[in-house]
């Protein structure tokens, strides 16, 4: 469902969404379009993205085509979902020990809905760093 | 098709475009290409005709080869074209800027959760770009394995050649870009030349300017010198004088501090706390170094001390400088090479330690190690072993202390102090089997025996414990006495039969015998005890009061006698302050007859001949001041019998009689005294008015006939004669006696007396007649006078009164009283002007007397002027700032509310002043604060307790504020008091009528009188 989402296509593309966005929250996907992993994900991205665009705007990034963030953000995992609030990276404990992304396909719609909510409302107040609202730690995922 | 084009400077273009189909946009484009103008900047004109399609042909316009064309500029106006908003998403569009380093844009971070991957932040600032590029490629082929191959590198190629512009150009803050525009041309001597020339050309210039421009500065000088003058310059005028200034005044020039803001704002000082190591090493140099210290000599005894950190800084500085001296004495010791450290002192010093910190562990390590080797070498030394214990004590490990002190005493059995220690150390149930054996081993040391006495429980062991210690030391004092202290009063006298025989010289236990006996055996002890101490003073006095205790008050002084010159024989010095200590204490154990013995015996021991009387006189002052009075009534006994004649010592025994003993004594003393000094006026006039006290008036007629007879002239003994007959109401005796007096060629008293007599009766002509004569011969006695005035005004004669005044102040003009009457008299007949004058030629007689001064603001006061009373309130007040009674007057005359203040002001400068005191009293009163009040007119009165105002305030208050019996106690104080003075008072207490008044009658009058007052 990749197709339904604007792409990013350079590392400016990549700058300019994030600093584009005054009162938004920046949802970008790093990853491949082919992958699996990915695929699962956007499936979701685009399910969602027209409920919350109120207060959150989606991009997906193919990490080939623009390599730039690949060291600046670790991003060595299929797919990889970050947050950004007025060009601030904004962390979100899971519970998996990694509060920079999302590094699974988040398959329930609600869940990411309430995770980006989530992220909207600490980043409006100033917050670095939010609790999700469910754990995902391993203990949780399976 | 050939064509001419002119252009803008003039000139004509030729152009050859291809024929036919030529356009108008190619022949613009043939013009920028020759002209460099852009064909959007300049039209073309064919005649009056713009060619303004750019597709169209020339043809259509008409133009023709070999035409002349004009170029027009275009000229700006019209509106500016509508600003289109940038579209919020065209990044998604658009190419990205070359050369962009993502993220470099925003700022990004990145972050480093797995230091494995390799260095997380790409560093965006890194100064050369091309190492940037690199990271970049480097990361590029990271990727390639999943992306789009090999793209990525011909990519950065291309984007390098597009970068344009020199890495390396340098860039000049002033010229731009451009100073490197000749750099690479070479200087020649062309150059050369050519910079001579500008700078001869600048050098020129300048001295042609030279002139104006120096002057142009100097004025500009002068002008920023005169707004802005100089410090000097402002001075110098001033600077110009110093040389006049003396050198008193140069000295007297104060220093200029230093005032600048900057130093008067405080500077930020810092405390830093000094650590508590720094406190806990100063105490416990402290505590080393006063080893010596008594307080923590008692080791054992009390809880260590300073467990907790005590931040005393004195002990700290004292602790210093006690290790310093400790230093200085080790550093004297090694330069002189003999120690002065006492090492058995040390030893001892050292048991006296204590554990107040870790830091103690080691030296109770080197104090063990000493310890050691003092017990190793000298093991017969029992401080040693002591001292050891006692360490392993404070060290807290008592079974070790055990052991020593158990080692010690195996070694020193001899030592009764390894005993005790051994005792102390050992738990409770083993203490008495330690003592046991100590016991054995010193069988005559009474420390140990004592010590196992007290570890016994009651007192039967008690004693059987001590009983068995007489039988190894019969002569120990201490166990006696320990013994006779547990047993019963039969058992005890027994013992302490047995006990003066086996120490016979304690004199504290034949007391104890003698004592316990009864009368006959206790003489016979005390015998005994005598002839074994023949030089102990208790014994006879024990043996006197016996004696006394028996009713042979004759033996006694006997006794005594014996007593002083046995022990004189024997060699004791008798010692008279002693020996009356001892007669106080017989006197307050009930023995006043060995009291009486023991004065008379002892008195006049060790006194010089010539001083007897004084000394005597002083022991007796003495006695009675700490209450032994029959000791100082033997002491004045024993004087008179010594100085019969000498009317002081008669004097003082009958004050004492009068004070602490019984009438019929005093006079018993009173008679003998006038027997033998039959001259005293005052013994006889004592006698008298002891008698009349008592109401024995024909006796004291009598006594005082007897003295006449002893002392026919004394005017003292006429007087007193009078005043019996005066007062017991019979005038006509009292006139007679003055009458003799009078012829007898009395005093200006007789007068007086005799002049007081006739006004009683009210036989004015006599009274005169009296007063005139008396005047004739005491002309300067200002009461005569006065009386004289009171009578004429009494009479209703103010003239001859104001004459008799006149006259009487021309005689004295001293005489306060005379003052006052006369301006009374001139207030009263109306004259407040000549009341004035007479209280300021007064003022001017005598200066700074209060009482003229208060009678001049009195009479303002009552004539109404209050403002000039107040006036002359405040000059009184400056003439006499010290007088009581003016500043309690000011207090009265103040208005309420600044009556306080007045007060407060007069209690600064007189606050012992009674009559102030009493001022302030009123003020409580008024405020109703009871007790204030009280207590204050209490004062009053104490202070001088002879004004009789303040006892009449005193009693009034009482009979508002309390019950009877405190009015009955005012009124028994006032009439021991016998108060004469005061304004009020005297007005009644001298009042014909009320001439024969006792004092309470005057007293309650004085209250009835002013009942009518608002206050007192």
């Amino acid at each position: 469902m990749s197709y339904l989402l604007p792409h990013l296509h350079s590392g400016w593309a990549v700058d300019q969404a994030i600093l584009a966005e005054e009162e938004r929250a920046v949802v970008i996907r790093f990853g491949h379009d082919w992958d699996e992993t990915c695929m699962q994900m956007d499936e979701v991205l685009a399910s969602v993205a027209e409920t919350i665009k109120n207060f959150a705007v989606i991009y997906l990034v193919d990490i080939s085509e623009v390599p730039d963030f690949n060291t600046m953000y670790e991003l060595y995992d299929p797919c990889t979902i970050m947050f950004f609030f007025r060009n601030k990276h904004i962390m979100i404990d899971l519970g998996t020990g990694n509060n920079n992304k999302i590094n699974w396909a988040l398959k329930d719609k609600q869940e990411f809905i309430d995770i980006v909510e989530t992220v909207y409302r600490g980043a409006r107040k100033g917050r670095g760093l939010v609790v999700s609202p469910k754990d995902y730690s391993t203990k949780y995922r399976y | 098709m050939h064509l001419f084009v002119r252009n803008f400077a003039g000139r004509t273009l030729s152009l050859s475009l291809p024929e036919g189909g030529a356009t108008v946009g190619a022949l613009k484009e043939s013009v920028e290409a020759r002209e460099g103008i852009p064909a959007r900047h300049f039209g073309v004109l064919y005649g009056n005709k713009e060619l303004t399609e750019g597709d169209s042909l020339l043809e259509s316009y008409g133009v023709s080869g070999g035409a002349t064309l004009h170029l027009t500029g275009k000229l700006l106006g019209g509106m500016q074209a509508p600003v289109v908003p940038k579209p919020r998403l065209d990044f998604l569009n658009s190419r990205p800027p070359a050369n962009y380093v993502a993220g470099l844009g925003r700022g990004a971070t990145g972050f480093t959760t797995r230091s494995d991957i390799g260095p997380a932040r790409a560093a965006p600032d890194l100064p050369d770009r091309t190492a940037t590029t690199i990271g970049g490629a480097a990361a590029a082929p990271a990727g390639a394995g999943r992306g789009r191959g090999k793209g990525g590198e011909a990519e950065e190629e291309e984007e390098a050649e597009e970068k344009g512009y020199d890495e390396n150009q340098k860039f000049d803050e002033f010229e731009g870009n451009d100073v490197g525009l000749f750099a690479s041309g070479e200087y020649d001597e062309d150059d050369k030349e050519a910079d001579a020339v500008w700078e001869d050309i600048d050098k020129r210039m300048d001295s042609r300017r030279k002139d104006r421009r120096e002057a142009r500065l100097k004025k500009e000088i002068e002008k920023y010198r005169a707004s802005n003058p100089k410090i000097t310059e402002q001075f110098a005028d001033l600077k110009r004088k110093l040389v006049t200034l003396s050198a008193t005044e140069w000295e007297s020039i104060p220093e200029i501090g230093d005032y600048s803001l900057r130093n008067k704002k405080k500077r930020f000082e810092s405390f830093v706390p000094p650590p508590d190591t720094l406190f806990e090493r100063a105490k416990q140099e402290h505590e080393h170094a006063t080893a010596l210290d008594p307080r923590s000599r008692a080791a054992g005894v009390d809880t260590p001390y300073g467990q907790t950190p005590v931040t005393d800084l004195t002990a700290v500085g004292e602790g210093r400088g006690t290790v310093l001296s400790l230093k200085l004495d080790r550093l004297s010791d090694s330069v002189s090479g003999l120690t002065v450290v006492d090492p058995k002192g040390y030893l001892t010093d050292l048991k006296s330690m204590k554990i107040n910190s870790d830091a103690e562990i080691s030296d109770i390590k080197k104090a063990r190690l000493l310890l050691k080797s003092v017990i190793q070498t000298n093991p017969k030394h029992a401080p040693g072993w002591i001292a050891a214990a006692r360490l392993e004590e404070v060290a807290g490990k008592i079974q070790a202390a055990r052991n020593f002190i158990q080692q010690g005493c195996e070694e020193c059995p001899q030592n009764e102090d390894v005993w005790l220690e051994a005792c102390r150390l050992a738990t409770p149930k083993n203490a008495k089997a330690v003592l046991a054996q100590g016991v054995k081993a010193i069988p005559n040391s009474v420390k140990l025996w004592m010590q196992a006495s007290k570890l016994e429980g009651d007192d039967i062991s008690k004693s059987r414990v001590l009983r068995k210690a007489l039988e190894h030391i019969p002569d120990s004092v201490r166990i006696w006495k320990a013994v006779v202290e547990l047993a019963k009063e039969d058992d005890a006298r027994i013992l302490l039969s047995r006990a003066v025989e086996c120490c016979p010289l304690h004199v504290e236990l034949w007391l104890a015998l003698a004592r316990l006996e009864t009368y006959d055996n206790a003489k016979r002890v005390l015998n005994k005890a005598r002839e074994m101490l023949p030089t102990e003073t208790s014994i006879w006095i024990t043996a006197a009061k016996l004696e006394e205790a028996n009713k042979n008050t004759v033996t006694v002084a006997r006794i005594i006698d014996r007593a002083i010159r046995s022990l004189q024989r024997d060699g004791v010095s008798i010692d008279r302050e002693a020996w009356m200590k001892e007669a106080e204490s017989a006197e307050r154990a009930g023995s006043v007859a060995t009291c009486q013995a023991i004065i008379n015996s002892t008195i006049g021991i060790g006194v010089e001949e010539e001083d007897r009387k004084r000394t005597w006189v002083a022991d007796a002052d003495e006695c009675k001041k700490r209450g032994s009075v029959e000791t100082a009534r033997a002491i004045y006994a024993h004087a008179l019998a010594a100085f019969p004649g000498k009317k002081s010592v008669w004097l003082r025994a009958a004050q004492l009689e009068k004070s602490h003993g019984t009438r019929e004594s005093l006079d018993a003393m009173l008679k003998k005294a006038v027997g033998y000094c039959p001259q005293a006026e005052v013994l006889w006039l004592m006698g008298a008015k002891e008698k009349w006290l008592a109401g024995d008036v024909p006796s004291a007629r009598a006594i005082l006939q007897e003295a006449y007879a002893a002392i026919p002239n004394s005017e003292e003994i006429w007087l007193a004669a009078f005043k019996l007959e005066f007062e017991n109401h019979e005038p006509e005796r009292a006139r007679m006696l003055l009458a003799k007096a009078r012829e007898r060629g009395g005093t200006e008293r007789v007068w007086m007396k005799s002049a007081i007599v006739e006004r009683e009766i009210g036989n004015v002509d006599k009274e005169r007649e009296l007063l005139e004569e008396g005047l004739e011969k005491f002309p300067q006695f200002h009461k005569l006078w006065l009386m004289l005035g009171q009578l004429k005004d009494r009479i209703g004669q103010p003239e001859a009164a104001r004459e008799t005044y006149d006259k009487a102040l021309r005689n004295c003009p001293h005489s306060t009283p005379l003052w006052l009457s006369a301006a009374a008299l001139e207030e009263k007949v109306g004259g407040l002007s000549k009341a004035r004058a007479v209280l300021t030629k007064a003022r001017l007689k005598n200066p700074h007397n209060p009482e003229l001064w208060l009678a001049a603001i009195r009479v303002e006061a009552h004539a109404g002027n209050k403002k000039e009373s107040e006036s002359l309130m405040a000059k009184a007040l400056q003439d006499c700032p010290s007088s009581g009674r003016l500043w309690a007057e000011a207090i009265d005359m103040a208005p309420r509310p600044q009556r306080k203040s007045k007060s407060v002001d007069a209690l600064k400068r007189c606050d012992q002043d009674p009559f102030v005191i009493a001022a302030v009293a009123k003020l409580f009163w008024q405020d109703r604060k009871v007790d204030k009040a009280r207590s204050w007119l209490n004062r009053a009165v104490t202070l001088s307790p002879d004004i009789g105002d303040f006892w009449a305030q005193l009693y009034k208050f009482e009979l508002q504020h309390s019950g009877e019996d405190v009015q009955q106690e005012v009124i028994q104080r006032c009439a021991a008091a016998e108060p004469r003075h005061g304004e009020r008072w005297t007005k009644v207490s001298k009042a014909v009528e009320n001439a024969h008044f006792s004092t309470e009658q005057i007293l309650k009058k004085l209250v009835l009188a002013a009942k009518d007052e608002e206050t007192m």
